[in-house]
């Protein structure tokens, strides 16, 4: 390019590495991509009036967002130290707190995981929130639809043991209502099931334990008709119905075929409020991920770590603090505001 | 730039301790509850709003200034960055009049419940005690 070599050479481009240039365009583009996302959030939060705050019907619990704060802040300050070392050219250092920061990013996914088993176990899943309480009584009665009949099949199939019904309570009612493509034999549907309980408890051979099954069994049934009609015809409000299914969890006989039925909660754009939290806060788990992958590839590099990884330890470094930085957003608006 | 790497060690650590206190700052305004009360005309949600995100562009800041180390890079950062940080801001200015204002006639059941809610309290009340028993 230069045809006197006496001249100063000039550097095509900014006077940085490719790479870094590389990781400083993609970390824009990760701006905006984040942006969309907190941008509608921001957006869908200001336009619903009555957006879910309290912290006992979201189950979001600020010192747990607080503690993941810290965590990212003291992993990006960890990252810097490490950066420090390389270029120190002080190996051990750098690969001692790109250790640290990697154990730092476990502990951030397991509060978010135990963050997350909280939001399942009470079912807050986008989809899945009753809104009003007419909402949430019949959710509560098609759960309880599911237990009634998983039971039914599960105790019709007790007697021949070859055949092996799936224990899934969502699977096996669809099975015993709609003949699926994938069962070649068809399911008898659960009426006919339960019929042929009701002549095995009235039978005198059945033993005694068996009997105290059925029995167990058909008093549940009868209770959910009892609670279904009521739902049916509105006379049952929600706290009425919260009381009765309570009643019904503590029943020795029963209660404990009970747990898939959740109190019951409607929470107001609550499938909203759960669909944009798990979309950001999994994009964002996603992004901690992909950066332990990028720690662990420069971590197994373990004795031969040299100054030719100083630009990967810079970059990865970025690629953290940015992380890091999406965090320090996503805390005050989602756990705060 | 030995000289300026010695001590960056101490300021490091000073950003580190910034940044916590900023996290218990934001923490602490969410334990006043800012939601009850008024400041400066502002009030409630707006006014911890503000308090809580100006505290997170402030670790931003500090985040992107020392630890992405900006504050020692070349002119090409504001080139690389002012684009994409107007169009990420115009993007959420963009969509604000078309959900975030409410100038249709919104008939959702949600908004219907709330008012009904609102004007019974007592028994929303009682549904509330209810859900606290079950806390994790």
């Amino acid at each position: 390019m230069s045809q006197d070599s006496k001249l100063p050479q000039y550097r095509m481009g900014l006077p940085i590495p490719h790479s870094k240039l590389g990781m400083w365009l993609f970390l824009a583009t990760e701006i905006m991509f984040f942006s969309a996302f907190i941008g509608a959030y921001i957006v869908l939060r200001a336009g619903s009036p009555g957006w879910p705050t309290d912290a006992n019907i979201t189950h979001i619990h600020v010192w747990a967002g607080g503690l993941n704060t810290f965590v990212l802040i003291l992993s990006s300050f960890f990252v810097v130290l490490a950066l420090e070392g390389m270029k120190a050219e002080n190996f051990a250092k750098a690969r001692r707190y790109l250790c640290l920061t990697f154990l730092l990013a476990c502990v951030f996914l397991g509060i978010k995981t135990y963050e997350y088993y909280g939001k399942f176990s009470h079912d807050i899943l986008p989809g899945h929130i009753p809104e009003t309480p007419r909402m949430a009584i019949d959710k509560s009665m098609r759960e309880m639809k599911q237990v009634v009949d998983s039971r039914t099949i599960a105790l019709a199939n007790f007697k021949p043991p070859a055949k092996s019904e799936p224990a899934k309570t969502e699977e096996s009612v669809e099975l015993a209502g709609v003949t699926d493509e994938k069962t070649k034999e068809i399911t008898p549907p659960v009426e006919i099931l339960r019929q042929k309980l009701q002549a095995e408890l009235e039978a005198p051979d059945t033993s005694e334990s068996r009997k105290k099954e059925l029995a167990a069994y058909f008093a549940l049934e009868t209770k959910f008709i009892d609670l279904n009609k009521r739902a049916l015809n509105e006379s049952i409000t929600l706290t009425e119905m919260n009381q009765e299914l309570d009643a019904l969890r503590k029943n020795p006989d029963y209660g404990v075929f009970l747990a898939p039925v959740h109190h019951l909660q409607p929470i107001i754009y609550g499938n909203l409020f759960a669909s944009v939290y798990f979309l950001l806060t999994g994009f964002h788990a996603l992004h901690v991920v992909i950066g332990m992958i990028m720690f662990v590839i420069v971590l197994i590099q373990g004795k031969r770590l040299c100054e030719k990884w100083n630009d990967y330890v810079e970059n990865i470094g970025l690629y953290w603090h940015f992380v890091d930085l999406v965090w320090i957003f996503l805390f005050p608006l989602i756990y705060i505001i | 730039m030995s000289e300026q790497q010695s001590h960056s060690y101490v300021k490091y650590s000073t950003i580190f301790f910034a940044l916590c206190i900023c996290t218990v700052l934001s923490i602490l305004f969410d334990f006043i509850d800012l939601r009850e009360k008024s400041l400066l005309g502002l009030k409630g949600v707006v006014l911890l709003s503000l308090v809580v995100l100006s505290i997170a562009c402030a670790k931003a800041l500090f985040v992107m200034i020392y630890f992405m180390h900006l504050k020692f890079e070349g002119r090409w950062k504001y080139v690389l960055l002012s684009p994409t940080i107007i169009l990420a801001m115009g993007l959420t200015i963009a969509m604000t009049p078309d959900i975030g204002i409410h100038y249709y006639v919104d008939e959702s059941p949600q908004v219907d419940y709330l008012k009904q809610a609102q004007q019974a309290t007592p028994e929303n009340g009682s549904a509330n005690n209810a859900e606290k028993s079950h806390v994790e």
